[in-house]
């Protein structure tokens, strides 16, 4: 999969009486490449331009500048070629039809991806095993839980034996079980030989699964490489975590202006706040931390080696 | 008493449109001016072709009967919606008094109806070639007014029941359909079956319709005074019968926890 | 051969769906039935019984059309709300091949009204109808549901960007009831409105349903209801395409 300088410009509508039209850029450029048989990661926030990205891939959004192309195939001109080989599966309960059961909408989408009616059945049966849904098989989605849902959603994308799968934010709203057997079942795929595009929130996610990430922010990459080098190229120095009970807020400035401070940010935890410096190599900032964190009433005071989030969040709040 | 009026009349006008999102000309146009014309051509021709009654019969069944699209269809959406969009439970544990509450919201959809009707009627009349009397117009409107606001507090009725039934839009086709049937709309009651033209007396919309036809045919508003009150008085039987219904099925649903089905 | 699986499965799937919500099912039924009632109630006051006839056969069919009418120019929305657009627009079937299948059902539930309405003006108003041709009785209305299916899979895509299609697809229900023949002679009508009728598949359906039920020729009727059909899932296919194209270019497929 080559994706080269790819954008996608949106024309937001503010307000209902004056419908004063404004371009956003959604994604300003994007370029990546994925091997064959790699397991790929998009990282962002929220409206980072992952999604438009994967719909513009999987041919559901021309994109307004820049080209595609997946297995060869160009996204734009050769939109049925590239639909043929590629599954889709997103996060979320929706996208199903609810009053059908569960092997109904597989069956008709097993006929909307031309499965060939031989192996329907037999390829039915086999999803519906390896996401472990026999025996409900023939219930109506309506009565599914979330983590069933998102299952057959799995199953529907991998019917047509897609060489390359989209999958967006796949592990949404579905407890820790059923995402760590998510994860095992995206490995196994992996294993077998599947490209895997995966965007997601979860950092052990992609950390645990990627072979390599791209970061992207505001519709640009600002970081790509494998978790490891992001961890080291991103955040060579430490991380000291201090816990706050009061009103962390209001000294965080002080904080930020420290010398050798690279960033700063603030978890809740219950009662108290987390309060998460991250420092240049080799800077010790743990005591002028501390000193300015005085006269708040401190908890816990760790340092610790950084970990993908911390690369994380460096890269999305970089300025 | 002054935080009731207000409660009244913005109250009412605010809820009527959020909830009713009617108000965009895609839906205006063709639920509001297509739907009725087409309605009245549609039974004339039939009629037409039948042999039986005459255009200005139809013109004016039709058009007071359509009033019953916006009376029940924005009184039912004023409780459905709320509901879609989980705020009936905190329009109800507010303080507000239901009594204002609830007529407040049925005030903008009287004028709906009153105006739908009357606009069919004069546009129905123009397509058709029928010749109303000038001089009746003001009382035929004021006829059309009391149909509406008789069909208004049916409307109230459904809206009460909608707390309890999910599908409102369904229970509101189903209401409009029996008035078609029942109310003289293309029949006059004396060819219906007995017990037909019996329930018909007790439903909104019939003694206006008859009232509408007398007058039309050029009857001063004397002869049609009792039959307009008539209309009136049925209008506010069910007005009450649905204020007690919402108290009843309010209380109701707190018990039974029926409010947030969705 | 696997078109027509697809189409077949994809019928049956979404009939078994409409059937399932009992609620709306009914009302699809019953809905026509107050017309219905309503016109058999104004014929009965005429003195020839033929009419009468006429009218029941001709009323029997409003319910195909409502069928469809007031369902199809929401269909996609509603895949839409449900997330499912997007998987049928990204599936490497034609787009057009997906809808026709959904339309179908729809005149298929409209079939049931059919036969609901004559049942009905059977029992409550006794009328008999002898139907001189049963068979091409038959033939003609399952020709007429595949003519107003395709009707619906035009209005289905021409809807999709219009945000209150439910609206425009009641308010074609009567003007089409009124206009190709169900109950009103074409002959009656302004001179104008026949040839705009004539364009209409339904149209050719009423006239072959009538031909067969009461006595005629029903043949010509059923080969330009197809006709005429077959123009509308040209001119469907096309409208898809764009359709498609302009969802891809605007991003309208997805509700958030």
């Amino acid at each position: 999969m080559e994706v080269e300088n790819i954008q996608r410009r949106y024309r937001a509508r503010t307000g209902i009486r004056r419908r004063a039209a404004r371009e956003v850029e959604a994604v300003r450029g994007l370029s990546f490449e994925v091997e064959r048989g790699e397991l790929f990661g998009l990282l962002g926030p929220n409206g980072a331009g992952k999604t438009t990205t994967i719909k513009m891939l999987i041919t559901l959004l021309l994109p307004s500048g820049g080209s595609a192309r997946v297995l060869g195939h160009d996204v734009v001109r050769e939109a049925r070629e590239v639909r043929r080989h590629v599954g889709y599966v997103f996060g979320g309960d929706r996208g199903l039809y609810e009053r059908l059961s569960g092997l109904d909408n597989l069956r008709y989408f097993a006929e909307l991806y031309a499965v060939p009616a031989r192996e329907q059945r037999q390829r039915i049966g086999e999803l519906v095993e390896l996401v472990g849904l026999q025996g409900r098989e023939r219930e109506r989605v309506e009565g599914y839980s979330r983590g069933m849902r998102q299952r057959l959603h799995i199953a529907r994308g991998l019917l047509h034996r897609p060489e390359v799968l989209f999958l967006d934010e796949p592990s949404i709203g579905i407890d820790p079980v059923g995402a760590r057997e998510l994860r095992t079942t995206v490995a196994r795929l992996v294993e077998l030989g599947t490209t895997v595009l995966l965007t997601t929130h979860y950092m052990f996610e992609a950390d645990e699964l990627c072979d390599r990430i791209a970061v992207i922010a505001a519709g640009e990459i600002v970081a790509q490489g494998t978790p490891q080098e992001l961890k080291r190229g991103v955040v060579e120095g430490r991380v000291v975590e201090v816990e706050v009970f009061g009103d962390a807020q209001s000294v965080l400035d002080d904080v930020r202006a420290l010398a050798g401070v690279t960033s700063v940010s603030v978890e809740e935890r219950g009662q108290a706040q987390l309060v998460v410096v991250r420092s240049d190599a080799g800077a010790e900032v743990t005591s002028s931390v501390l000193a300015a964190l005085a006269g708040q009433r401190l908890g816990r005071v760790a340092t610790r080696e950084p970990t993908l989030e911390d690369a994380y969040v460096e890269l999305v709040n970089r300025p | 008493m002054t935080s009731s009026v207000r409660i009244f009349f913005l109250g009412g006008l605010t809820s009527y449109r959020a909830l009713f999102s009617w108000l965009s000309p895609w839906v205006l146009v063709p639920t509001f001016v297509l739907g009725p014309i087409f309605q009245i051509l549609f039974f004339a021709y039939v009629g037409r072709s039948a042999g039986v009654g005459s255009d200005s019969f139809f013109l004016i069944g039709n058009a007071v009967q359509y009033a019953s699209i916006p009376c029940l269809f924005a009184m039912g959406n004023t409780i459905d919606g709320e509901r879609y969009s989980h705020t009936l439970g905190l329009l109800l544990v507010s303080p507000a008094r239901r009594t204002p509450l609830f007529l407040g919201r049925a005030l903008p959809v009287i004028v709906n109806g009153f105006v739908v009707s009357l606009f069919a009627l004069v546009v129905g009349a123009v397509v058709l070639g029928v010749k109303l009397p000038l001089a009746s117009l003001p009382l035929l409107a004021f006829v059309v007014a009391v149909s509406a606001f008789a069909c208004t507090g049916l409307g109230l009725v459904t809206a009460a029941l909608a707390l309890r039934v999910r599908e409102t839009a369904t229970l509101s086709n189903l209401v409009f359909g029996m008035l078609l049937i029942f109310c003289g709309v293309n029949v006059p009651l004396s060819a219906l079956p007995g017990w037909m033209a019996a329930v018909a007396g007790w439903l909104p919309l019939t003694h206006g319709i008859a009232a509408a036809r007398e007058l039309a045919a050029g009857a001063p508003f004397s002869a049609v005074a009792r039959t307009v009150g008539a209309e009136a008085g049925v209008g506010a039987i069910y007005l009450v019968i649905g204020l007690v219904l919402l108290r009843f099925l309010e209380i109701e649903s707190r018990r039974r926890a029926t409010l947030e089905l969705a | 051969m696997s078109v027509l699986r697809l189409l077949g499965l994809g019928w049956w799937l979404q009939l078994k769906m409409r059937s399932r919500s009992a609620f709306d099912g009914a009302l699809a039924i019953v809905y026509p039935l107050f017309f219905a009632t309503s016109v058999f109630l104004i014929y009965r006051q005429s003195a020839s019984s033929t009419a009468l006839v006429a009218a029941a056969v001709g009323a029997s069919v409003m319910g195909v059309w409502s069928a469809v009418a007031t369902t199809a120019s929401t269909s996609l929305q509603n895949e839409r709300r449900q997330g499912t657009l997007e998987l049928l627009v990204g599936a490497p079937r034609p787009f057009a091949l997906i809808v026709v299948p959904i339309t179908l059902s729809m005149a298929t539930i409209g079939l049931y009204s059919l036969v609901a309405t004559l049942v009905w003006g059977r029992l409550v108003f006794g009328i008999e109808v002898s139907f001189v041709h049963p068979l091409t009785f038959a033939l003609a209305c399952v020709v007429t549901a595949l003519g107003v299916a395709v009707m619906g899979f035009v209005l289905a895509v021409s809807a999709v960007r219009y945000r209150s299609a439910w609206a425009l697809g009641s308010a074609l229900e009567l003007p089409i009831w009124l206009t190709c023949g169900f109950l009103v002679p074409l002959s009656i009508l302004p001179d104008w409105v026949r040839p705009v009728s004539w364009l209409v598949p339904v149209t050719w359906g009423v006239s072959a349903i009538k031909a067969a039920a009461l006595g005629g020729q029903p043949w010509p009727g059923i080969a330009m209801c197809l006709g005429v059909a077959a123009g509308y899932a040209l001119l469907g296919t096309l409208l898809a395409r764009r359709m498609v194209d302009s969802a891809r270019t605007h991003a309208t497929l997805a509700l958030t």
